[in-house]
């Protein structure tokens, strides 16, 4: 019934499936290669991806937008099969749209992890079959205790809080190791860093794991292709524009060695 | 009994007169275009009667809230399924009106032998520009109406004539949200008076309907006095505004006007009373 205001439950009612479930091995891997990447700052959190899609050693399409605003305050930056994850962003896009609008009251952030979670393990099949992997990054800011949070998931849809930050994409080895080393040893923690130095550490995350992964985008300054880069504080979700993007990635990204 | 024609239409004739007689403690509402979008406004009594339905959609209602919820749930269902399975952009009033509750609405209306709905609603829809902004209504036997600039729903069609005409006479061509939360109110307050006209009237016994004519001419009070009606009613119920507003952030439009909003916006009259 609706009045739960459960909206993928409604879908299913009418017959919707999450994504194809297909066969084992059935013809060649779709994983979308990329780097997507989420930290705490002083305000709230960070949510950060190339642009880059990938198919094999094809390069689709050089811009995507893998942060995906879900609500207000909340934002899923995607790694994997794209289709499946735009499906995915809309299915919970709606969801929570109808619940508030039918609940008449905002859906709490555990239950917001709770929905991202059941459809990754509906998409269990697919993503076995290598047909529809999906490995997100869901960051938000809980409005009720007033802080940032941040969660990863693998793709049976296992949920694990980031407590300051959390990677995924095939880039993200890379720059794992260097959150670890910024964090600990840095010349202050990330959720120290002021919006502007965030967004500095960021492009930099982003263009070393260009330099080592070649699904990853980085940083195309002749076509002046920025990353995505969203702030999300209580105040709400903020895109960052690439006119603020391009003079701090000239002063403070690039080297000329 | 109701398989001769003439029963049946007699009975429709009955379910017409027992639904009259429940609107009449209703609280009308009403919907006006203003310089940034669409204000609906309404002074309720326990709950709550503006409501989303999707991005650019807002709900209005009289009469029953669980009718009302039913219905409330019905065209959320449909504006969300049909917004994920196509777009955002093709969920549309008319749509959601004509093909979805009417015929509902008017099926439970005919069909003598069960309960038919109590309600009247007003479905406000905000369109990529001004121009395109509609007002619906559908009433509870089905008869739907679409409407520009400004739209109520009011105990009985001689008072939301009334209300209509006090609309069409004080609207400008542009107003500021606080100059359409103003004349809502007047014309809520039009509407309130005439329905405890209607309700005095009826207890000073029926008189002939000659002397009736006089006070259904009675001249429309000043806007002060309509103020000040809304004031006196204040205690026992809460004023209740939302907004779609073109301007507004991201895909959902509609906004529901806090106490912060109202103190601000509120005729000077009313401010006190959701100060406290």
């Amino acid at each position: 019934m609706g009045m739960q205001g459960d909206f993928f439950q409604l879908l299913k009612e009418q017959g919707y499936t999450l994504g194809s479930s297909g066969q084992v091995g059935a013809g060649q891997a779709l994983t979308n290669a990329t780097t997507i990447l989420a930290f705490k700052y002083r305000d709230g959190v960070l949510v950060a991806g190339d642009r880059r899609a990938t198919a094999g050693n094809m390069v689709m399409y050089d811009r995507t937008d893998k942060v995906l605003e879900i609500d207000r305050h909340s934002v899923m930056a995607i790694a994997g099969v794209p289709a499946t994850a735009y499906e995915m962003v809309r299915v919970l896009e709606h969801s929570f749209k109808y619940y508030r609008r039918t609940q008449l009251q905002e859906l709490s952030f555990d239950g917001k992890l709770r929905a991202v979670s059941k459809l990754l393990k509906e998409n269990v099949p697919a993503a076995l079959a290598g047909t529809g992997a999906v490995v997100p990054v869901f960051a938000g800011y809980d409005l009720e205790q007033g802080s940032a949070k941040i969660f990863f998931y693998d793709i049976l849809g296992a949920e694990f809080e980031g407590v300051e930050y959390a990677v995924s994409g095939s880039g993200s080895p890379t720059i794992r190791g260097i959150l670890h080393y910024l964090n600990t040893w840095g010349e202050q923690p990330l959720n120290a860093l002021p919006e502007e130095q965030a967004m500095v550490q960021a492009l930099r995350l982003l263009t070393s794991a260009a330099e080592f992964d070649s699904a990853t985008g980085g940083v195309n300054r002749e076509a002046s292709l920025y990353p995505v880069i969203k702030l999300i504080s209580g105040a709400g979700v903020q895109t960052v524009p690439d006119a603020t993007l391009k003079p701090l990635y000239e002063s403070q990204v690039v080297r000329y060695v | 009994m109701y398989e001769e024609p003439y029963r049946w239409v007699e009975a429709v004739g009955n379910r017409r007169q027992y639904l009259d007689e429940q609107f009449k403690q209703g609280s009308p509402v009403v919907a006006l275009t203003y310089d940034g979008g669409i204000l609906l406004t309404t002074v309720s009594k326990g709950t709550p009667k503006l409501y989303e339905i999707y991005d650019r959609l807002a709900l209005g209602g009289m009469g029953h809230p669980t009718d009302l919820e039913k219905l409330r749930f019905s065209l959320l269902e449909m504006a969300h399924v049909e917004g994920f399975n196509r777009s955002p952009s093709d969920v549309t009033g008319p749509r959601l009106i004509k093909y979805g509750i009417a015929p509902v609405i008017k099926q439970a209306f005919e069909e003598v032998y069960k309960a038919p709905f109590i309600v009247r609603i007003l479905v406000a829809e905000l369109g990529q520009k001004p121009e395109k902004d509609a007002l619906l209504t559908i009433n509870y036997d089905g008869t739907f109406e679409e409407v520009t600039g400004h739209a109520v729903l009011a105990a009985t069609s001689a008072i939301q004539a009334k209300m209509l005409a006090y609309l069409k006479e004080q609207q400008q061509a542009t107003l500021s949200l606080e100059q359409a939360l103003n004349l809502a109110l007047r014309a809520w307050a039009i509407g309130s008076m005439a329905q405890q006209q209607d309700e005095a009237d009826q207890q000073a016994e029926p008189k002939p309907a000659v002397s009736g004519a006089g006070s259904s001419a009675s001249a429309i009070p000043s806007s002060n006095a309509l103020i000040e009606h809304v004031r006196s009613l204040a205690g026992e119920r809460t004023i209740e505004c939302a907004v779609l507003e073109r301007q507004a952030p991201g895909s959902s439009k509609y906004r529901p006007l806090k106490q912060a909003d109202l103190s601000r916006l509120l005729p000077a009259a009313l401010q006190s009373i959701v100060a406290n």
